[in-house]
């Protein structure tokens, strides 16, 4: 070692300034050999490069192994791998490919109590971490559908603390813990027992500020949410805090038997009727009038501070109240099923119809209407504005992909509008996506 | 505009995801092709007569018009992109490879029919990319004893210019810039030496490639010193060991002479690993495998210009039913694959995890390679290890014997989530800097690219 180190240093300071170490090198010729072929034998700068070139073969060579410590063993994991097709999506999803679908591949595979392929969770969790100002909820799949390999990564990386933050939060990161751990501890415990979360919530409500109240509300969304929620919501659509009361709007909407629902449905059934014609029926619209503070209290907004035309404003109000009203209203007031209401001509109206009852069924989880609606989209129904197409997107990600038409029937050939492509190809991966699932 | 009639009959069986994505030049344009391909920006596509089109709406007005011959594959895009095949083609493939692409043999653009007919204009037999045979043998003799004269007045410039910096001392290299070696470099060109170009060129990053900087300058001096001395000395070495030498300095022997002297070596050949590098708008994908009968390990190299696709016929972590000719040299290494067999005796069994032996085991061979081919850094390793991160980043086997792992080779997160803590079977490249991993095996023995 110390006669490399030797050369090392002469020939950094140079020949020229420094004598050749006077080293053995083994093997090195010495100078009786004849062959020695340098080309000027005593120069020292060619004698030195000689005995390097032996010794750095030399110390390749003869190499000795190290030593290392590895790290303590990761405990078993009893929840099996999901299937080899099924990480090779979530590889596909993580290398860019409907990344907004992997939320839905997480939850199904936690569902399932599955676990992603271990040599993907690093990035996994990156891409967790990374998106996770926005969508705190992609974090805790994560942490789960990862298991105790990314307990065990985390423990190696300081970048994946938040995955031991979500999984095994005891007690004590609800009464001492940060935001992070706050909320994990409470999503774990809605997701287990929905009412001991909203006990706790409600025991925590008054000493919380604002932010803390929309975190709780937010935690309620995620898992969980039944009628047994409604007096706590009711009672937030009187808080000072604008966020809280949009967010008690929002999940009461999500709630049909809500008294929410209920004041709704009263001012959407003014709103559409049947009128039955000679040869067929059709639907009538009268949009209302003008919003009160009752509506306001219950999440509608008359929309862009009231600076819009009186007849764009009147149409969404239509569409906000559509959005919020139980849509057994339809099937029970009509006497027919969501896709027989849908297929009664509405001229001009269709698509308020299709984005306010698009809303509706995707909030209340509405898997029939959801059904009918995106097949209507599919055969050419009125999609034809932006803000069909943005509802169509949404509606292709939630609907039961299994369920619906992954064929479009509206045109043949290459004349398939962008979005019913686009909401075509989400299907049918879906459909793949959860069908792997199941292997 | 009519249809070359050959064309019509073929009807191309639709590819799967994968084979699509392995034609993309780069990783970066797999990810842009899935997001064109998932988005909304097709207004037009068509497939049919063997090939597939489709209108890509870009930033500019016009849409982009991409075209592919399956046949060939060969593909045209009206976008400016330098890549090859362009995110447009590839995404489209992609949806062909979905099954969103309408059949439309009847009737395709014009373009896309103008395009097919031009090249069916063209075709011709392929040209090779090697260098042709040589026509007149005399010249050729003349040529090649020329040749030998100019390495041999370039390899003694080189050698003095070696001498030169021992003798100024290697400090000064750290000021220098990359000229300092890019001129050497040249020279070597000129002297039709490029395989000491190329080594010269990789030497400007070392004297910023943190502590120890000048001991690694010293080696790679020492060793093209030795090549210098080798080369001058080639009538007194052992055949192969000539041939070592003179592959090194940048003789390219011709594949159908090494087809055609060397002989064929068959047997199922484990995919091992692969490894893609680019360097001077080159890129080249060396591919380890090893033999399961005769355990030999093998290296295959492949070169594409940079945004051209690279072979992707062998699969890692599957096994080749093939014959293998060897490059010659004093460690055969380099192989080249004279003829596959499919399915003749049922075909090899496929993949499986290969034996991971122990370091002791990669050391021993590697110092017996060293002695018969002192230029050897890179030699193949398949062990069975656990990964560690104390003191440095190294895997260890059941001996207690650990080696570091390459410090370019990153954090390995994939390698240690495989792991969890426990042995792992690792394919990947030994060298004089560390462990460069490339495959491991999970516990369903399926293999992982790292």
């Amino acid at each position: 070692m110390s006669t490399w180190q030797d050369l090392v240093t002469a020939s950094l300071i140079g020949t020229e300034r420094t004598g050749l170490p006077d080293t053995g090198v083994p093997g090195q010729p010495g100078p009786a050999d004849a062959r020695r072929p340098t080309q000027a034998p005593d120069d020292p700068a060619a004698l030195l490069l000689d005995r390097a070139a032996l010794l750095t073969v030399a110390r390749r060579g003869g190499r000795p192994a190290g030593h290392a410590e590895p790290p303590p063993e990761a405990e078993p994991d009893p929840a099996p791998a999901v299937s080899p097709a099924a990480g090779r999506r979530l590889a596909r999803m993580l290398g860019g490919e409907h990344p907004d679908l992997l939320a839905e591949w997480l939850t199904a595979v936690v569902a399932r109590d599955r676990r992603a392929p271990a040599h993907l969770l690093p990035a996994l969790l990156d891409r967790a971490r990374r998106v996770s100002p926005s969508d705190p909820e992609l974090r805790r799949l994560a942490a789960e559908a990862g298991g105790s390999r990314a307990r065990w990564l985390a423990g190696l990386n300081p970048d994946r603390t938040f995955v031991t933050a979500h999984a095994g939060a005891g007690q004590d990161a609800w009464r001492l813990g940060g935001k992070s751990q706050r909320r994990g501890y409470l999503a774990a415990l809605r997701a287990r027992d929905p009412g001991a979360a909203r006990d706790l919530i409600i025991q925590s409500w008054e000493a919380a500020a604002g932010p803390e109240r929309v975190m709780f509300l937010s935690v309620m969304a995620n898992a969980g949410l039944s009628l047994a929620d409604e007096p706590l919501l009711e009672a937030a659509l009187d808080e000072r805090d604008a966020e809280v009361r949009g967010w008690a709007a929002h999940l009461l909407a999500r709630l049909p038997g809500s008294a929410l629902g209920q004041r709704m449905a009263q001012c959407a059934l003014d709103c559409i009727r049947i009128e039955s014609g000679a040869r067929d029926s059709r639907l009538v619209v009268i949009p209302p009038a003008r919003g009160d503070a009752a509506m306001r209290r219950d999440g509608v907004t008359s929309g862009q501070g009231g600076r819009l035309q009186e007849r764009d404003a009147r149409t969404h109000l239509l569409h906000e109240v559509l959005a919020r009203t139980p849509l057994r209203t339809w099937t029970g007031r009509f006497g027919r099923t969501a896709e027989q209401i849908l297929a009664l001509r509405s001229g001009a109206w269709a698509p308020v119809l299709f984005t306010g009852w698009s809303r509706a069924a995707m909030a209340q989880r509405d898997q029939e209407w959801m059904t009918a609606l995106i097949n209507w989209a599919l055969a050419g129904g009125p999609t034809g504005t932006l803000f069909g197409a943005e509802t169509l997107r949404q509606l292709a990600r939630r609907v039961d992909p299994a369920r619906c038409a992954r064929e479009t029937t509206a045109s043949p050939g290459a004349e398939i509008p962008p979005p019913i492509r686009d909401a075509i190809s989400v299907l049918r991966f879906r459909y793949d996506m959860l069908k792997e699932l199941e292997l | 505009m009519s249809v070359p009639q050959a064309r019509v009959s073929s009807v191309a069986e639709r590819w799967d995801r994968e084979r699509v994505l392995a034609l993309a030049p780069d990783a970066p344009s797999q990810r842009t092709a899935q997001s064109l391909a998932s988005g909304r920006a097709w207004p037009a596509t068509g497939a049919g007569i063997g090939a597939l089109w489709g209108e890509c709406q870009g930033s500019g007005a016009a849409p982009y018009r991409a075209v592919v011959d399956l046949s060939g594959p060969a593909y045209r895009c009206s976008c400016p992109s330098r890549k090859f095949p362009c995110k447009h083609v590839l995404a489209l493939l992609l949806l062909w490879a979905e099954g969103t692409v309408p059949n439309d043999a009847a009737d395709p653009p014009g373009w896309v029919a103008t395009w097919l007919a031009t090249r069916a204009a063209k075709a011709s037999p392929t040209p090779s990319g090697e260098p042709a045979e040589p026509k007149d043998p005399k010249a050729a003799v003349r040529r090649a004893q020329q040749r030998e004269s100019r390495v041999a007045s370039g390899l003694a410039e080189l050698d003095q210019w070696l001498c030169d910096q021992a003798r100024q001392g290697l400090a000064v290299s750290q000021q220098a810039g990359y000229g300092h070696w890019g001129d050497i470099a040249a020279r070597m060109i000129d002297a039709q030496a490029p395989g000491l170009a190329e080594r010269l060129r990789a030497l400007a990053s070392v004297p910023h490639s943190g502590a120890g900087w000048a001991g690694r300058l010293l080696e790679e001096y020492a060793l093209l010193h030795l090549l210098a001395v080798a080369y001058r000395r080639r009538d007194e070495l052992p055949p192969p060991l000539r041939e070592t030498v003179r592959s090194r300095i940048g003789f390219s022997l011709r594949q159908a002479d090494v087809l055609a002297r060397g002989q064929p070596v068959r047997d199922h050949w484990q995919v091992l690993a692969r490894r893609d590098l680019e360097q001077d708008r080159i890129r080249a994908r060396r591919t380890w495998l090893r033999g399961r009968k005769t355990g030999r390990d093998a290296l295959l190299l492949s070169f594409a210009a940079a945004g051209q696709p690279l072979d992707g016929s062998l699969t890692v972590g599957t096994d080749a039913d093939a014959d293998l000719v060897f490059y010659p040299g004093a460690v055969p290494l380099r192989a080249v694959v004279l003829a596959r067999h499919h399915g003749s005796d049922g075909g090899p069994p496929d993949g499986g995890r290969p034996d991971g032996g122990p370091v002791a085991g990669l050391l021993a061979g590697y110092a017996a390679a060293l002695a018969a081919d002192p230029w050897l850094d890179t030699w193949p390793a398949v062990l069975r290890v656990t990964p560690a991160r104390a003191p440095a980043p190294a895997v260890r086997d059941a001996d207690g014997d650990a080696l570091p792992l390459h410090p370019g080779a990153g954090d390995c997160w994939t390698l240690f989530a495989l792991s969890g803590g426990r042995p792992v079977t690792l394919a990947g490249e030994w060298t004089p800097r560390g462990l460069w991993p490339l495959t491991a095996w999970d516990e369903d023995a399926r293999a992982v690219a790292l």
